[in-house]
């Protein structure tokens, strides 16, 4: 209640400043800039009183930040030009105006690049606001001031200058001339610093800072084409100048109270959100409407889980956030509900920040539970898929082993045996040599078994020829009739043909009357089709973890006729 | 007949080269890995090379790589490989390039002396040889409706024959033919299953093998 006093204190004051103002300006239009015309006068009073009304309203809004002062301290400044107009008649307000008639720009540059959270960013624009002030305040003013005696300039109408120590009129002038070079120096500075600030601000603080870029632009062509007479003045080129730093100040206050509309819209928003919640969630909706609401498109709302430092989006996927990017934590009951990362000083609005966490709270638990969920499955997917690819690379381990191990030996089991029978003595009985052939008719039937074994574990022609031809090989095998109607060209992903190669052979093993095979691609799936008529020993569900855990599909249909097809659809990348 | 054998496994590779040597052969050369087969090859031209499929590094398929190799750079030499894998798309590697002079026998066909020998010398002699294990498989292999069913049992061995590639005169020969009756034999083989008179030996094994495949 307090804060509104005094806000309304400063609001009069205001009004008496700029009626005060005007009519100092309007009694001397010779001298400055608002006596002129009506436009000049509507000029002077708008855009001061919009700076100094948005600065109070920004300030009632968020009072711990320096951003409302700071604008409405500009407003007034705005109207300092006129008050160092000899005909002003107060030694006080006059003395007031030859100091502080070039604050405007440093203030309004300050407010500016600390916009919207009251915090300059970086070490360049500290040391850019402070050269301001320095260059404004004391360079072009103060420092002038000092020396500057008004009679002894024979300005017989002015009034007296209270800060007056000596008359020096040269030294005044040399100091108003290096006051305009190293003003266009950081006037151009600030417009660029708050130009870089665009590509980072949400979209409702770009109109804020283009603005402020625009009038600090024109304070340095202001300053550039009064560098000829040495001193800030009142030429058609300046007066016309000085009416556009007016429209830009009026925008800049209009960018400041939309983003106040915004951010108030931004609490309705939210509450509408809660309301549509409770009807149907859509996952990451809430992102969405919170990036539109804070006007940050690339917002990203985050859920911690279970391990420290893990967080998921709403779908469950892990979630990198970007380090150049603010993150602000969302905290209930002591614990982390969520981690917003957006655009630096898009939410230095506590209260907003506060009741949008508030207003979102259900919104953002049934995420967070959605969220946890899903990353749940996708741990369960993957787990699938390495115990599946695990058992895989086991299989195709004992296959190599089987085959490179066992099967080798007792093919020079053999070969050793035929090379002892050569050796035999001629006289050797003819039973001897029988149980020898026996004994190597015996070993190569072993060696065909194995190498059975070895393919029924896992076949090598799948990874070293592709599943087409592993179908292939399937179809020669004369214990399944297997009849191919069409097969995909090409390698895929080993657990891809692995899987497809699975569904196929399982169908064949567990039938009897055979299986039709079809695979295609299909964008970016692999599709196969197996026709069969006996499924009875057929295992679904291990078909069915082995294709999921790939994240594919499989579906059965069963016609009228008995056949029984298999549909797998596995996901790959070309 | 001049002989280089490839194989990673000592105890194989020496006692394959004893039973040759036992049988008549003269190994010229012998090499653990592909590279220093090709190297062999290269330096003492022999007359065939027998390879085995799996060699380091991988051990999945080099000795058939090698076997392109030396069919591409030096189309004189024959070339054996042999193999665990009973599957014919390995076999049709090798033999749809190169027909001519190239074979495929299962591994376990080293102690069959008789057979080897026979192997080696067909290639030598420029015909192509298919493991009979890998016939009978395609040849027995179900199907529905298939002209195969409606060949004589004769007709059958005559055409595992073809498959297993004999020429017309090593038809006669195992199975004690005249040269006329072969004749008749394959025509009505080659007309029942649809397969078109093949211009020249190589083609005919090829295409009878394209067919069983199919």
């Amino acid at each position: 209640m307090r804060r509104r006093a005094v806000a309304l204190g400063i609001s009069a004051l205001g009004v008496a400043v700029g009626v005060f103002t005007l009519d100092v300006a309007r009694d001397d239009p010779g001298y400055w800039f608002a006596g002129t015309s009506t436009l000049a006068a509507a000029s002077l009073l708008a855009a001061g009183w919009a700076l100094i009304g948005c600065g109070l309203g920004y300030w009632l809004r968020r009072p711990t930040t320096l951003v409302g002062p700071l604008l409405c301290a500009a407003g007034f400044a705005w109207f300092l030009p006129e008050w160092n107009n000899p005909g002003i008649g107060s030694a006080l307000a006059f003395t007031i105006g030859l100091c502080l008639y070039a604050a405007c720009p440093p203030l309004v540059g300050h407010a500016v690049l600390a916009y919207p959270g009251g915090r300059l960013g970086s070490r360049f624009e500290r040391g850019a606001v402070a050269a301001a002030y320095v260059g404004g305040v004391l360079v072009l003013g103060l420092l002038p001031t000092l020396v500057f005696d008004p009679q002894g300039q024979d300005c017989n109408q002015c009034p007296s200058n209270l800060l007056a120590v000596a008359d020096n009129g040269e030294l005044g002038s040399d100091l108003d001339r290096i006051g305009l070079y190293v003003g266009i120096a950081w006037a151009l500075a600030l417009a660029a610093l708050a130009i870089r600030r665009l590509s980072r601000a949400s979209v409702w603080a770009r109109a804020v800072l283009a603005a402020g870029a625009a009038y600090l632009g024109l304070v340095a062509a202001w300053f550039v084409a009064s560098l000829d007479r040495g001193e800030l003045s009142n030429g058609t080129l300046e007066r016309r100048l000085w009416l556009i730093q007016a429209a830009t100040l009026v925008a800049l206050a209009g960018g400041v109270a939309w983003s106040w509309v915004r951010s108030r819209r931004a609490r309705s928003d939210v509450a509408r959100l809660v309301v549509e919640l409770a009807q149907s969630p859509p996952p990451g909706g809430l992102r969405d409407v919170l990036a539109g609401t804070v006007g940050d498109p690339g917002l990203t709302l985050a859920y911690p889980i279970d391990a420290p430092g893990r967080l998921v989006d709403a779908q469950g996927h892990p979630v990198e956030l970007d380090d150049r990017r603010e993150q602000t934590t969302l905290i209930r009951d002591g614990r982390v509900v969520a981690v917003l990362s957006h655009a630096p000083g898009l939410l230095d609005d506590e209260q907003l920040v506060d009741e949008v966490a508030a207003a979102a709270r259900l919104a953002l638990e049934n995420e967070r539970l959605q969220a946890e969920v899903q990353a749940r499955l996708e741990e369960l997917r993957a787990s699938r898929a390495r115990i599946v690819e695990a058992g895989d690379s086991e299989r195709r381990r004992l296959e190599r082993d089987l085959h490179d191990g066992a099967q080798q030996r007792l093919v020079g089991l053999s070969l050793s045996l035929r090379l002892a029978s050569a050796r035999l003595a001629p006289d050797t009985g003819a039973e001897a040599v029988a149980s020898l052939d026996e004994a190597d008719v015996e070993l190569r039937e072993a060696i065909a078994e194995l190498r059975d074994l070895a393919h029924g574990l896992f076949p090598a022609v799948l990874a070293d020829e592709g599943l087409a031809a592993a179908i292939e090989a399937l179809a020669e095998d004369e214990r399944v009739p297997v009849q191919i109607r069409g097969l995909a060209e090409g390698r895929f992903a080993p657990q891809v043909e692995t899987a497809a190669y699975t569904v196929v052979a399982e169908a064949a093993r567990a039938s009897t009357a055979g299986v039709v095979v079809e695979t295609r691609r299909s964008g970016h799936a692999l599709l196969v089709d197996v026709e069969t008529r006996d499924d009875l020993g057929l295992d679904l569900v291990a078909l069915r973890d082995r294709v999921g855990a790939l994240d594919g599909q499989l579906a059965v249909e069963r016609d009228e006729d008995g056949i029984v097809t298999l549909h797998a659809e596995l996901p790959c990348e070309s | 007949m001049r002989v280089v054998i490839a194989d990673d496994e000592t105890l194989l590779r020496e006692g394959l080269a004893r039973l040759l040597e036992q049988a008549g052969l003269q190994v010229v050369g012998k090499a653990a890995t592909a590279d220093e087969l090709v190297r062999r090859v290269e330096l003492t031209r022999p007359d065939v090379a027998i390879v085995d499929i799996k060699m380091p590094p991988t051990h999945t398929d080099e000795g058939l790589v090698a076997a392109e190799r030396i069919r591409d750079s030096h189309p004189e030499v024959g070339v054996l490989v042999l193999s665990h894998y009973v599957e014919s798309r390995y076999a049709m590697r090798l033999l749809e390039d190169h027909p001519e002079r190239s074979g495929y026998l299962l591994k376990e066909r080293v102690s069959d002396v008789a057979v080897l020998v026979d192997a080696l010398q067909r290639i030598h002699e420029g015909e192509c040889v298919l493991d009979p294990t890998i016939v009978s498989r395609l040849i027995g292999r179900p199907r529905e409706g298939s002209p195969l069913d409606e060949l004589t049992a004769r007709e059958l061995e005559v055409l595992s024959l073809m498959a297993e590639g004999h020429s017309n005169e090593g038809i006669c020969k195992t199975l004690f033919l005249s040269p006329k009756t072969v004749e008749t034999h394959v025509r009505h083989i080659l007309g029942k299953l649809g397969i078109g008179a093949a211009p020249d030996y190589h083609r005919r094994v090829l295409a009878v093998l394209a067919y069983l495949r199919g």
